[in-house]
């Protein structure tokens, strides 16, 4: 028992000493402190580890390139572990220990939420780079920005292309319940769906980690209502599975959604059947743009894979955006500065589109790019900005 | 006519669903039944078997059945390694000591495989041969959902008769009923516990097999709900009996399936609520599980 | 002599030192330390709750984190505004969107539909046995779940309920930390409670002296939910949101995990058990960010403190199976008795702390000599 004791005590010191020179190590002052709150394991993990790699790499290119007035960021990040209380905790701890003046990060909304609420009692700006709820600065207050655009842009464009581009009118809408993301998506689409003179024939739902939809896809062929288009709101893991199974069962229609289907695991794992299925997300890896082919190929050569999905890119995004501010800022000591630096960012151009915030709004003018799968690839199809 | 057509095809997919359930749930009943320890790491060991495949194929290209070979080798390695590290030292302890120590196993090793494989979802894919479609009538299979149905059954065959036939069977059945009459009565409770680790570790291998290959997609947080519904299935049948693992696996796959086909749209999320109130019924009704005995119910 | 007989010294490590953190917590509402302090009072609440069923009354529920959901989203619902009820839940009734009460009345209305829940569950499924309880708490989980994220009117679905007003401040978490610990500690050493621990112990000879099992089995079911139901109320109000998710599986075998550790039949096991998981892991988060050590900068490891974590859970089982406090009451029984608080003002007591302090060092020195020489 002696011993168990003594090994118990041993590993405390250990990391409590580990803590202390993490904390030391930040305090210098040539350095520019930026929090990255992401929950690097756990649930979340399959979209904020991406982001995270991008963010880093982001914040590797600027400090290679002399840091941000002769000063170097350093990215602080914490394990937010898919765990609300962790998530809340480390965020506290970026701004009181080490004294980061810009927090970012996370790709859930109830997620962000709360790290967000943190970051505005504390005055300091909150940058989500992934979570797409139009809302969230509003909910939040004055110190939360969106670095995507909001869930409502990206569903009105679908619904735009789906009736005006492909013209059909008749849609089958099957909603992930457990996500926020999808079921504001599909809130948004049916709306706007509607609103262009389009008809939601049926709509089914299911819980994330339902690995089987054969059941919501007999049901649908089994109703003979007629659709046109399949909207499915739902998140990158389940993309390639859901779609590969629709078209087993011998369903060929136009498939379409959101962000969240922008993964090569769609086609990774569907393989020819992703055919004919629609994706409105912020940018397209298989875009020529320069831009996004370097983004790439650092990304390959820092972390040995291409980027794992669209969030990759955001996480890249959002720390230039941070040090665009930075740049702009009148005190990059002042989180109330970087703030109004953050708010006044105009055509900010990144991989994930061009960023500009108007009018007082904290959620960016984003246009979203319809990519269309052709034999076994993202094919560009067009740029939307609905109004 | 419709409607009937409707049901049955929802009950195929029921079947389908049920018979990747009952075989999770078989492997899963052989360590419970004797231990009675709700190994939470028991999906996780599915997961270390999916992974072995994954890597055997894609990075050195060996055929399938090596590599389904050797993942099952190494699954019951990291088994007994698990049984022998985690469990054993808290044999004599209660119920809760070992849970406790499952749970920490399971969490030990998903975290484990997120470090190293990435926690990324990746693709799975089975050579053709085994994905091809057969449309028989108004239904469609694939070749692997014939041969997970069809290995159910010989696995509650085969594991039935070596329960019943052999020595180790018969020692088996001892400790599922009384473990410390058993290890009075010189049996080697180790032998048979580390047997029925191995077992119940291979066949983990070969279930992640049938549930990747079925829904062509693997990550590292994979095993935790096929191993809690296994352990659903498994109580659902009755404790200790195969053959009622293998009943709640299918019973649990079918009204699923049939919940989410038959009732509203609105009520299709809450499928896996509906499994866990049927669950709850019917151990009202049968407080032992479908074919479990009272004896069987060690207290 | 041993430190521990020594009143003067339980006085000063399980109250005084205590009691300052909680001050300085309490004055310092909002950084990062007092956020850690506040946490750990609320898995307090959490655990000991959960030892009451798991420890003291030989049942083991798993769905822990049920209770909590549902004290959670009863005391947003009760404390929120209506303006945004309106919007984000408008299929409650009309007198529930434009109630609004005081934050405890809320907590403990959260507590009580937490115990009615517990009642409803409990007359079915506390007859089940052993592991039997505990999937059908693992389905509990499920089934709120289940409805929080898909009863959109009522709970705004998987959106989640946010911008809830920040009242749980260290001051009431503590406050209902101390009466829960209380409560359960009084219970505990009532006849009640030696009648739950006789159920635990030998089921056939409690019934058989003629404790009536049905009823302690839910009354002490439903006791612990009403806890639990309160501490949810709590936790939410501290995050500023809640939503399904993060009440679900995971949250509920980490309060398990810790109850364990800590030891399930020892009320103090909550405490030391909720103080080790709730900083440990905090303490160990630096080391995955790839730190610098000796000027070496480590590679980052996510994921490592969870490793450490778990084998560390799988040692501590090993060695201590009945959990680090085992049986042992000691830091309630400081808490709560008249002893601990009147040893400040007697003479004998110093004298006596003084004797055992100088006893120790001399003890601790002779030892080093007999090493040296």
């Amino acid at each position: 028992m002696r011993k168990l004791q003594k090994v118990l005590a041993l590993l405390l010191i250990i990391a409590l000493a580990a803590s202390l020179t993490a904390c030391g190590g930040g305090k210098k002052s040539d350095t520019i402190n930026i929090g990255a709150i992401y929950n690097v394991t756990g649930g979340q993990a399959s979209l904020d580890k991406p982001s995270l790699n991008g963010f880093k790499l982001a914040a590797k290119e600027i400090n290679e390139n002399g840091g941000i007035k002769g000063k170097k960021i350093n990215v602080v990040s914490y394990d937010g572990k898919t765990d609300q209380a962790t998530v809340a905790n480390s965020t506290k701890k970026m701004i009181d220990v080490d004294k980061c003046v810009v927090v970012a990060g996370l790709s859930d909304s109830n997620y962000a939420l709360a790290a967000g609420n943190i970051c505005q009692e504390k005055g300091i700006p909150f940058i989500t780079s992934g979570a797409t709820l139009p809302t969230l600065p509003d909910q939040v207050g004055e110190f939360a920005f969106l670095a995507p655009f909001g869930d409502n842009i990206q569903a009105y464009a679908c619904a735009d292309f789906a009736i005006n581009d492909l013209g059909l009118k008749k849609c089958y809408l099957l909603i992930d319940q457990s996500m926020e993301f999808t079921k504001t998506l599909a809130h948004f689409f049916q709306e706007r769906y509607i609103a262009n003179g389009g008809e939601i024939v049926l709509t089914d739902n299911y819980m994330n980690k339902d690995p089987d939809f054969s059941a919501q896809i007999d049901r649908f062929l089994a109703s003979n209502s007629g659709a046109e288009i399949i909207f499915i709101s739902g998140v990158p893991d389940d993309a390639g599975v859901v779609v590969k199974q629709f078209r087993d069962k011998g369903v060929t229609l136009p498939i379409i959604s959101g962000d969240g289907f922008d993964t090569p695991l769609l086609i990774e794992v569907a393989g020819a059947a992703a055919d004919n299925t629609y994706v409105g997300t912020h940018a397209s890896l298989e875009n020529q743009d320069p831009k996004v082919q370097q983004f790439i190929e650092a990304y390959k050569k820092e972390y040995g894979t291409a980027p794992e999905n669209a969030f990759a890119g955001l996480g890249y995004d959002t720390m230039y955006l941070i040090a665009d501010a930075l740049n702009r800022a009148t005190d990059i000591n002042n989180p109330k500065a970087i703030r109004d630096a953050i708010a006044a960012t105009q055509n900010l151009a990144g991989v994930t589109g061009t960023v500009t915030y108007k009018d007082g709004s904290r959620v960016p003018v984003k246009s979203v790019t319809i990519n269309k799968v052709e034999n076994g690839k993202f094919v560009f199809i067009k740029e939307v900005l609905p109004e | 006519m419709d409607g009937f057509i409707y049901f049955l095809i929802q009950s195929v997919n029921g079947l389908k669903l049920g018979s990747v359930y009952a075989i999770v749930a078989v492997g899963y009943s052989m360590v419970y039944g004797i231990l009675r320890l709700i190994n939470f790491a028991h999906g996780d060991i599915m997961t270390v078997g999916v992974y072995t495949i994954l890597v055997l194929m894609t990075a050195f290209g060996v055929p399938l059945w090596v590599t389904v070979l050797l993942s099952v080798v190494i699954a019951i390695a990291v088994g007994l390694a698990t049984e022998r590290i985690a469990y054993r030292p808290l044999r004599t302890a209660g119920e809760e000591a070992t849970l406790i120590s499952s749970l920490a196993v399971s969490i030990f090793m998903q975290n484990l495989i997120m470090m190293i494989f990435s926690p990324q979802r990746r693709a799975f894919h089975l050579p053709e041969y085994l994905s091809r479609l057969h449309t028989i009538g108004f239904i469609k299979l694939s070749t692997m959902n014939i041969i997970t149905f069809a290995a159910v059954f010989i696995i509650l065959i085969v594991l039935s008769l070596v329960i019943k036939k052999t020595r180790i069977g018969m020692a088996m059945r001892a400790c599922s009923d009384n473990l410390n009459a058993s290890k009075l009565m010189g049996i080697n409770i180790n032998a048979v516990i580390v047997t029925a680790f191995a077992i119940g570790s291979g066949l983990a291998a070969l279930s992640g097999l049938m549930l990747a290959g079925e829904y062509k997609t693997i990550d590292p947080l994979m095993g935790f709900v096929p191993g809690l519904k296994a352990f659903c299935a498994a109580v659902l049948g009755g404790i200790g009996s195969l053959s009622g693992a293998v009943l709640g696996g299918f019973i649990l796959g079918i009204a699923e399936m049939l919940f989410a086909g038959l009732m509203p749209t609105d009520f299709t999320a809450y499928r896996d609520a509906f499994v866990f109130v049927l669950l709850i019924l019917v151990l009202l009704v049968r407080p032992y599980g479908i074919l479990g005995s009272k004896e069987g119910g060690r207290s | 002599m041993r430190l521990r007989d020594s009143n003067l010294f339980r006085f000063i490590i399980f109250v005084l030192i205590p009691l300052i953190v909680i001050i300085i917590c309490g004055f310092s509402s909002g950084s990062y330390y007092a956020g850690l302090v506040n946490l750990f009072g609320i898995n307090v609440i959490l655990v000991a709750s959960l030892n009451l069923v798991n420890g003291f009354s030989g049942m083991f529920s798993m769905g822990h984190a049920a209770f909590m959901a549902i004290g959670a989203y009863a005391a947003a619902i009760l404390t929120l505004p209506a303006n945004q009820k309106l919007i984000s839940m408008p299929g409650l009734p009309e007198w529930l969107i434009y109630m609004r009460l005081p934050y405890p009345v809320a907590l403990i209305i959260g507590g009580i539909l937490a115990a009615f829940v517990a009642l409803l569950i409990g007359f079915p499924v506390l007859r089940f046995k052993g592991h039997y309880l505990s999937v059908a708490t693992i389905g509990l989980i499920v089934i709120v779940r289940a409805v929080l994220d898909n009863e959109d009117e009522l709970t705004n679905g998987a959106r989640g309920v946010t911008g809830l007003p920040n009242y749980a401040s260290t001051w009431t978490i503590f406050g209902a930390a101390v009466i829960c610990l209380f409560i359960l500690y009084r219970l505990i050493r009532s006849s009640y409670g030696r009648g739950l621990t006789a159920m635990r112990d030998d089921y056939v000879a409690a019934q058989t002296i003629g404790i009536n099992l049905t009823t302690k089995k839910i009354s002490a079911f439903c006791i612990s939910a009403f806890m639990a139901g309160v501490a949810g109320g709590l936790w939410g109000h501290m995050q500023s949101v809640i939503s399904g998710k993060f009440f679900y599986i995971d949250a509920s075998f980490k309060i398990v995990e810790t109850s364990i550790i800590g030891g399930m039949s020892s009320l103090s096991g909550a405490v030391v058990g909720s103080l080790l998981m709730t900083f440990i892991p905090e303490l160990l988060a630096p080391l995955e960010t790839g730190i610098e050590v000796f000027g070496i900068r480590l590679p980052e490891l996510y994921g490592a403190s969870n490793l450490i974590m778990a084998a560390l859970l799988i040692v501590i089982i090993i060695f201590r199976r009945q959990g680090i406090m085992g049986y042992s009451e000691i830091i309630t029984e400081s808490l709560f008795s008249a002893k601990t608080y009147s040893s400040v003002l007697k003479k004998s007591e110093y004298k006596k702390l003084c004797d055992i302090v100088a006893h120790k060092i001399k003890e601790l020195s002779s030892r080093v000599k007999s090493k040296g020489a």
